[in-house]
């Protein structure tokens, strides 16, 4: 009876007081995970709190600036009438947060309903499902909608203030704002589910983890690429009255930008109707979005597989499957247990979408500084043809040495992830490594080659593409391979090295594997030793040339100083941390 | 039995954690050909002492052989005769199940045709040749478990050491295990398992070992450790009399 009543009870539980319930309960994991956490996490987050202060600051003095700029005639210069740009600013800003929302809340949303594993777990508690699914959809747009906030509130109510708008438009921004958000996450929830009954959510997850990657990394790039200084005023223009067009009446994201500057400007009518019908709509598609990822979800219509599909993997006969590698292992150059880890490497590190953001990114860089330099020219002006031929030619030696340092660079970038992670990429899964009679030597041998291998073939790749532009000579592209396997060998040795020191075995995301100070370490020890050992290779043919002794000595010297450093580089790091190898993943 | 027939053997092996000691002065033989059951409750130092074994965690002190070798100074020798199962079967998930049982070849130096061969049995055996060519991500955890049994039988091992081989296997697969387990033994190989099933433990293995608190309290096969405890019939109560877990049995009583 008793027990009847308490059900009764449960089940009438207001859905508000479960949802606030289960935001508590995500609040009070936050703050133990931050009690709890090393002192060095612990000043890491109260950083990063004070830059997001300081961010915060910064765009209150934007706005101010914005106020200014808005009301000089500079823009007037540019847009021509520049009402029809205000009144779109928050059109804009409407739509940016709909689709920021929308975007971002979907890997989060992903993560939260499908990956987090909590699910099983809330859904069989007492707690209404629709508040499981509500705190579950603020969870995935609080951070990002806190951020939207940080940037689009000081610039609608810059807006606002500079406008004169009436009162009623300040209170009215957030409001809408947040419709907006929950409309997007209602949707975009949809979407999760939607992916998720083609493709398993881990797969996605993968993928989207890929994608992100790659737009980060050509957003922060492109503005090497991009040539700011010769924009035209027409082209402002032009980019000025596209944002513009966005301000369609046709355009539902619209209604609210033009309802809030209708009321600010005191047109009641017209603002009340566009403002009502956007909060009515946008209210609608959130709760259609909760009801239908309830049913959907509860129904087991979406699925619940978290894994990946079942994809056959094409079945290759040992030896076609092998390949090369097969063949020195055959010919007793190298043990089958090397062979093994090195196959093994390339294929986890092939399927594993996750990594191959992190393994495109060299390429990406590299891309972008080879066309960088090339656009710069990458040759020896000509002068005024007064220099002496031995001064000219060692100039242009010079430069062409300057591939060597792009394709050192995209090789480095590569191996800090290749091979400083070399050992923590084994995670959970080292044991069988471990307990498989296989020497540290072997094992280290294995590691190195996995690593070596792709990054000398990468530098090689950038050196000889970026010498056939330019027509270097024979002798310095083949001096330029020469030192850029060795520079590699170097690199190797000294990142694998500090990765068994810095080695993470317990990890889930292998973006997450690489983490402490050894990564920093291991930096500053690469650019230590590219500069000296790039020194020790280029000097000595420079000053040959400049003081008019045989190049080919001068080469030699150089190869045989820079040739010695990279060895010991190679080998001394590595006899170092051998004895280290049997005793990791101890604890 | 004679000194030969030993293939493993610990003597006052230690392990610490900090000021934690895990295992302290365990000591005790496996024979040729005999199935070994390690029992404990839960943090009683069980999988410490199977990884100090294996040669997964180095021993602060003592010394553990298996096949005559020190798996301290003859790490390689004494791994190569070893297959390990561990408790939980974490696998390379990107891997197929194929691919997996052929990097253990591998690593295990195995002659290429041999490697061919086994994989084809080991898969047939564990009912996993439809699977065989999926990623391990894709795998049930039962399929998982078989799997990294598949690979501890890929290089024949002649000691086999399995940390709760049955956790999470379906009575088919479950009774395949204990049948497997005692052909190897039958062919002469130790097997050391460690399980919470104890009626697994009194049917399957020939003796007994009962660890509490890092120590061993009791070695023996059923009459043996019926000696040790307060008499009691079967092997659970003689488990729980052992390691204080009798008196829950009333607490349980008057709950229910």
């Amino acid at each position: 009876m008793i027990a009847m009543i308490q059900q009764r009870q449960i089940s009438s539980a207001p859905l508000w007081r479960s949802v606030v319930k289960l935001l508590r309960l995500r609040l009070v994991i936050l703050i133990g995970g931050f009690r709890r956490a090393k002192l060095s996490r612990k000043l890491g987050l109260i950083i990063l709190a004070i830059i997001i202060l300081s961010v915060l600051a910064l765009v209150f003095i934007g706005s101010w600036f914005l106020l200014r700029f808005i009301s000089s005639p500079d823009l007037f210069q540019y847009v021509g009438n520049p009402t029809v740009f205000l009144t779109s600013v928050p059109v804009i800003v409407f739509t940016a947060t709909f689709a920021g929302i929308l975007l971002t809340s979907f890997g989060l949303l992903l993560q939260a309903l499908y990956l987090a594993g909590d699910m099983d777990f809330l859904l069989s508690a007492p707690v209404p499902i629709r508040a499981v699914f509500i705190s579950k959809m603020l969870q995935a747009i609080l951070p990002n909608f806190g951020l939207i906030l940080l940037f689009g509130l000081p610039l609608l109510y810059g807006l606002g203030a500079s406008e004169g708008y009436n009162l009623l438009y300040f209170p009215l921004v957030i409001l809408l704002l947040s419709v907006m958000a929950l409309a997007a996450a209602g949707l975009s929830s949809l979407l999760v589910m939607l992916i998720v009954r083609v493709f398993p959510a881990r797969r996605v997850a993968e993928v989207l983890g890929l994608l992100a990657g790659l737009i980060s990394i050509l957003c922060s790039q492109s503005g090497q690429i991009a040539n700011w200084t010769d924009v035209s005023q027409q082209q402002a223009s032009q980019a000025l009255q596209l944002v513009s067009r966005v301000n369609s009446l046709w355009s539902p994201f619209a209604w609210g930008g033009r309802g809030l500057v209708a009321i600010g400007e005191g047109r009641w009518l017209s603002g009340t109707g566009l403002i009502f019908t956007t909060f009515a709509l946008a209210i609608g598609i959130f709760l259609i979005s909760l009801q239908t990822a309830e049913r959907w979800y509860f129904t087991g219509w979406v699925g619940l597989q978290t894994g990946t599909t079942k994809k056959k993997v094409r079945s290759h006969s040992p030896e076609v499957a092998n390949g090369g590698l097969r063949y020195l292992s055959s010919h007793h150059f190298l043990p089958a247990s090397i062979i093994a880890i090195v196959q093994k490497d390339f294929i986890v590190l092939r399927r594993d979408l996750r990594n191959m953001s992190q393994l495109i990114t060299p390429l990406v860089f590299g891309v972008i500084y080879a066309v960088l330099f090339l656009r710069s020219g990458g040759q020896a002006p000509e002068g005024r043809g007064q220099a002496p031929a031995w001064f000219m030619e060692a100039f242009d030696n010079l430069m062409v040495y300057g591939n060597v340092g792009i394709s050192l660079f995209v090789s480095w970038t590569f191996l800090s992830r290749v091979a400083f992670t070399g050992f923590s990429q084994e995670g959970h899964n080292y044991w069988i490594i471990k307990s498989a009679p296989m020497s540290p030597g072997k094992i280290l041998t294995a590691k190195f080659i996995v690593g070596y291998l792709p990054a000398t073939l990468l530098g090689w790749g950038f050196i000889l593409i970026i010498s056939l532009l330019q027509h270097a000579p024979i002798g310095i592209l083949a001096y330029s391979l020469l030192v850029v396997t060795l520079c590699v060998a170097g690199l190797t040795g000294l990142n694998l090295s500090l990765g068994v020191n810095g080695a993470n075995f317990d990890w889930q995301d292998p973006r997450r594997m690489a983490q402490g100070g050894t990564g920093c370490l291991s930096s500053l020890f690469s650019i230590i030793f590219l500069i000296l050992s790039l020194a020790l290779f280029f000097v000595p043919p420079f000053l040959f040339d400049f003081f008019q002794w045989s190049g080919l000595i001068g080469k030699i010297t150089g190869l045989t100083l820079g040739g010695a450093l990279c060895f010991a580089v190679t080998f001394i790091p590595l006899r170092l941390v051998r004895d280290r190898i049997p005793l990791l993943d101890e604890n | 039995m004679t000194e030969k027939s030993i293939l493993i053997e610990t003597e006052r092996l230690s392990k610490k954690f900090g000021d934690k000691i895990a295992v302290n002065e365990v000591s005790f033989q496996v024979f040729r050909g005999e199935i070994f059951g390690f029992l404990g409750p839960n943090g009683a130092g069980k999988t410490t002492t199977i990884k100090m074994i294996v040669g997964l965690l180095q021993p602060t002190s003592g010394m553990v052989k298996v096949a005559g070798f020190d798996v301290q100074s003859q790490p390689l020798l004494a791994k190569a005769v070893n297959g390990y199962v561990p408790d939980t079967p974490n696998l390379y998930p990107k891997l197929t199940g194929r691919e997996l049982l052929r990097f253990v070849g591998d690593l295990y130096e195995m002659d290429r045709h041999q490697v061919n061969r086994r994989i084809d049995e080991l898969l047939k055996l564990f009912d996993l040749v439809n699977a065989s060519d999926d990623t391990i991500d894709s795998y049930s955890h039962g399929m998982k478990q078989k799997t990294a049994i598949a690979a501890a039988l890929m290089h024949d091992p002649s000691v086999l050491v399995l940390d709760e081989p049955t956790v999470g296997l379906d009575p088919k697969s479950a009774r395949l295990i204990k049948d497997i387990l005692h052909q190897m033994a039958n062919r002469g190989a130790a097997v050391f398992l460690s399980t919470h099933i104890l009626e697994i433990a009194e049917r399957m293995c020939d003796r007994i070992g009962i660890i509490n608190e890092g120590e061993v309290i009791a070695i023996g096969n059923m009459e043996e450790l019926r000696s040790c405890g307060s008499g009691g019939g079967s092997l659970e109560d003689i488990f729980l009399d052992l390691t204080g877990g009798a008196e829950y049995a009333e607490i349980a009583e008057v709950l229910g």
